[in-house]
């Protein structure tokens, strides 16, 4: 890469964290806005989420509402916990100059939550990835696309963090014969944005 | 994590004793507008263990084609699996096969 890293590993272990007081104030503030809508969350089904916060709390199920219903039972808890987690830890390291692994790694999880939230709130499409022209929302999309950016690099150090494939897990995948040529529908059952 | 006894991993439990006439699920992966293709690429090897090749050719398979299948196994391992990829963000469901 021929630009200058922003998180990179430290000597004596860790990550040295180079940002601007600003990147690092909007790495502490974010979390605690998404946070805060968190906080309303219960044991709602997915479908009865706002869209935004559905994308953190998907279905597993989209077909049988009891089986949804005990899934939500079985596992919202964890799941919320694991994305609030994330977020804290992000926003009280962002003022730090290193972090640990631990640390790294729960950045990636609140970068994602965020830009999962965000790219919602902002109707990011696959055609529809940078701002329209007059968006009134330019600060959400320059905050958007700067997470993502920021993300590429943590994913970038990660991934030579993880360990050796597991021996013939690649052969348990069952072929899946679905989808070609594009198309077909969501998870949601709305439609597929098109051909790429 | 720091600072809860909550694991960010699951251990996944031994289900060898479901029937062996019994038709496993599906996990799904469906594709979005918002994850980055390197972000679905890392959680695949992170979450299965799969190669960097295969994790990126299901990514493909999710990007191009509109979803790929993960996983499979009986109901229990599916949910898990779909339990750790809603952890990680991804757009995941279960299905039964056949």
């Amino acid at each position: 890469m021929s630009f200058r890293r922003r998180i990179r590993p430290a000597k004596g272990g860790g990550y040295e964290v180079r940002l601007a007081t600003e990147e690092r104030e909007l790495l502490a503030a974010l979390p605690l806005q998404l946070l805060s809508l968190l906080d309303d969350v219960g044991d709602e089904l997915p479908g009865d989420l706002p869209d935004a916060l559905r994308r953190l709390l998907p279905p597993a199920y989209t077909t049988d509402p009891d089986a949804e219903r005990a899934y939500v039972a079985l596992t919202r808890h964890d799941l919320m916990e694991h994305h609030r987690e994330s977020l804290e830890t992000m926003s009280a390291t962002a003022k730090a100059t290193r972090i640990d692994h631990d640390q790294l790694v729960a950045w990636l999880g609140a970068l994602n939550d965020l830009r999962l939230v965000l790219g919602s709130m902002l109707g990011v499409t696959e055609d529809e990835a940078e701002p329209p022209v007059g968006d009134a929302h330019q600060a959400e999309w320059i905050a958007y696309l700067y997470l993502g950016g920021l993300q590429s690099e943590l994913i970038d150090i990660l991934e030579g963090t993880l360990p050796d494939p597991v021996p013939g897990a690649d052969d348990l995948v069952p072929d899946d014969h679905w989808g070609e040529p594009p198309g077909g529908l969501r998870w949601d059952g709305t439609p597929q944005p098109g051909d790429r | 994590m720091t600072g809860t006894a909550v694991p960010t991993e699951v251990e996944r439990p031994e289900t060898s004793e479901a029937p062996a006439t019994e038709l496993p699920w599906l996990v799904i992966v469906w594709n979005d507008p918002i994850n980055l293709m390197s972000y679905v690429t890392y959680v695949f090897q992170k979450l299965f263990g799969y190669s960097r090749a295969k994790a990126h050719k299901l990514m493909l398979d999710v990007h191009y084609k509109g979803r790929a299948v993960v996983s499979s196994g009986p109901k229990e391992r599916a949910e898990l699996d779909v339990a750790r990829l809603h952890q990680h963000g991804l757009w995941a469901t279960m299905e039964h096969s056949g």
